[in-house]
């Protein structure tokens, strides 16, 4: 890992195109301003893994799973996907 | 276009329906393009199956037919990389999970999807959500978000 100190206001930069500045620093706590492409998602690294952890715990999921949800769902007959030959009814 | 699946053998797809996520999704980022396929018994349920890997598929569901409150805020960085300039031209689907009691929906990473484009991302949404709302039959309202 590279180590740089920086004092509020300062920046550094990644690649040619992020810029990471401090914005405030108080006590224990750093703000940190993040300037990248928005193709590139910037996310706080424990939510990420978290959700990484969710998508491959989910991924295991088989049809025989899910096969009582219906039973949570409201009225309404927009389900999220349209069956691949023509519609159901 | 024919995908060889482990849940559902094997199938054919039309190219035009596959959508294409640049960033795959957390965890299966190699998995960039997927077919949105409607479950056989139920239509409140949809398969999101990785065209690469056969074995690959999340179950996903229209959130407002298990959550009715739930309104998502993405933030406009989140929405750019789609090329929507608003929700209003967005699918917006949670993947399913399971824990011990039962089945759960990822409230706090939705996928985002651009109809149009064919394109699709999990998003942040901003606020308190759950990445493990649990479905009962007594639905506690969600909180508001900040």
């Amino acid at each position: 890992m590279l180590v740089l100190s920086r004092q509020r206001d300062e920046s550094i930069m990644i690649g040619d195109n992020i810029v990471v500045t401090i914005v405030d620093i108080r006590g224990d706590k750093v703000r940190l301003g993040i300037n990248a492409p928005s193709e590139i998602p910037v996310h706080r690294q424990e939510v990420y893994e978290a959700i990484q952890r969710e998508n491959m715990r989910a991924a295991r999921l088989e049809p025989g799973d899910t096969q009582d949800i219906g039973k949570f769902a409201g009225r309404g007959n927009n389900g999220p996907a349209r069956p691949p030959e023509g519609p159901r009814r | 276009m024919r995908i060889n699946t482990s849940r559902f053998g094997r199938i054919d797809v039309d190219p035009a329906d596959v959508l294409h996520f640049p960033s795959g999704l957390p965890g299966l980022e190699d998995c960039r393009d997927w077919a949105l396929l409607a479950d056989a018994d139920n239509d409140a349920l949809g398969w999101l199956q990785s065209v690469a890997r056969g074995d690959v598929a999340l179950a996903v569901v229209s959130p407002r037919r298990f959550v009715p409150d739930y309104q998502v805020r993405i933030p406009r960085s989140e929405l750019t990389p789609l090329a929507l300039s608003d929700m209003r031209q967005a699918q917006v689907v949670v993947v399913v999970g399971k824990t011990a009691t039962g089945l759960t929906l990822n409230l706090k990473a939705p996928i985002v999807i651009n109809l149009e484009a064919r394109t699709g991302r999990q998003v942040v949404a901003s606020g308190e959500l759950p990445l493990q709302y649990e479905l009962t039959n007594q639905r506690p309202p969600l909180k508001k978000s900040a």
